[in-house]
């Protein structure tokens, strides 16, 4: 078996930097993306400056890489953006923001990597979700209800990739340090916590343990799942 | 855009469509096959997994399209009828862009 090939969007920092680190590590290639530019430099990194936000900028993006490789292993949509607002302030800005990222996003890598997942034996697309889901917090309106609409795209692409031999999974985070969640404040994150079954703070790691059950060729049966950290449920 | 053998590709698709088939569902590969719709012989993911291989063999000839937008789906008759009207509407597709 070759090196994979992994396209990692939102690859710069967070969770998407320590899962393209982690994958290089591995010997794998991989493809990331973020709007600006990537400080990291790694011969089997490859770095493109995309908005996900923008159909426009994705389409652009997918012949650029269509032109760096015609197949491709796993997709793993990662880039995200959050908002905490009560919902009854919450501006159609923030709204269509969110939903573009998170959703759009999500749905036009999927579609448009199809062709290049379908040559792989064991294709894989991995979105990323949120334990704000299933805990209906408040003052993440916005947000939870972009990750939900994330859950149902994940569960019926497994069911039409299926055909294709393409699995489809999400894996919901609980909290994480990373800039995403700086500007909450740390008591509202604490008692985030105190839900879970496992009561701190989740790590890159724990994401990471998840993405590479998802990606080995062990996980073919396993499709339309999400899951959660920290015994969130 | 000269040189490419729309038909050929088409072709080819309906090879790799025949290589998840079973035996005794080979599709018979010709100009006339009827592909989608009344006695068409592929199912709608069928049908997918087939533009999806078109338009791949076509991006290796440096040529973009997407066969499966609205235009395809708005028209009286339907562009993946069969193997000709398929090349036609290729055909059309790659000489005035949709967008
Ligand atoms: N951290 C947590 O506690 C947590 C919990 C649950 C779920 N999650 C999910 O995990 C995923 C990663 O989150 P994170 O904590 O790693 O966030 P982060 O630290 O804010 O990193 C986000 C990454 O996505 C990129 N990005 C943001 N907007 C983008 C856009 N429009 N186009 C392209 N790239 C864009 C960012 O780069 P640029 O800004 O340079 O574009 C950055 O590389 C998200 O989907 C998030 O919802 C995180």
């Amino acid at each position: 078996m070759g090196a994979r090939r992994i396209l990692v969007t939102g690859a710069s920092r967070g969770l998407g930097r320590a899962i393209t680190e982690h994958l290089l590590a591995k010997g794998d290639v991989v493809y990331g993306c973020s709007r600006g530019q990537s400080d990291l430099s790694h011969e089997n990194y490859h770095h493109f400056s995309v908005d996900i936000g923008s159909d426009e900028s994705i389409k652009t993006f997918f012949f650029e890489l269509r032109r760096a490789t015609r197949s491709l292993d796993a997709l793993i949509n990662n880039a995200g953006i959050a908002s905490m607002n009560a919902f009854a302030l919450t501006p159609p800005a923030t709204y269509q923001q969110v939903f573009n990222i998170n959703v759009q996003g999500t749905y036009l890598c999927s579609q448009k990597a199809l062709g290049m997942l379908r040559k792989s034996d064991h294709g894989r697309i991995i979105n990323f979700t949120t334990v704000a889901v299933p805990l209906q917090l408040e003052g993440e309106s916005i947000y939870a209800a972009s990750k939900s609409a994330v859950e149902t795209l994940t569960k019926v692409i497994a069911k039409e990739y299926g055909n294709f031999g393409i699995t489809c999974n999400a894996i919901g985070p609980s909290p994480i340090d990373t800039s995403l969640i700086k500007g909450v404040p740390a008591s509202k994150i604490q008692e985030l916590v105190q839900r879970q079954a496992i009561k701190k703070m989740a790590t890159p790691g724990d994401v990471i343990n998840v993405i590479d059950f998802y990606l080995q060729p062990g996980s073919d049966f396993i499709t339309g799942q999400v899951l959660y950290l920290g015994g969130v449920s | 855009m000269p040189g490419v053998d729309i038909q050929q590709i088409i072709f080819d698709a309906l090879e790799l469509t025949n290589h998840a088939r079973e035996d005794h569902r080979q599709i018979v590969i010709s100009e006339s096959t009827l592909l989608f719709g009344n006695d068409g012989v592929l199912d709608s993911m069928e049908l997918v997994g087939l533009l999806i291989s078109i338009e791949e063999a076509l991006l290796d000839e440096g040529i973009e399209v997407t066969l499966s937008d609205e235009r395809a789906m708005s028209q009286s008759k339907s562009p993946f009828r069969s193997v000709t009207t398929l090349t036609n509407y290729i055909q059309d597709s790659i000489n005035e862009p949709a967008s």
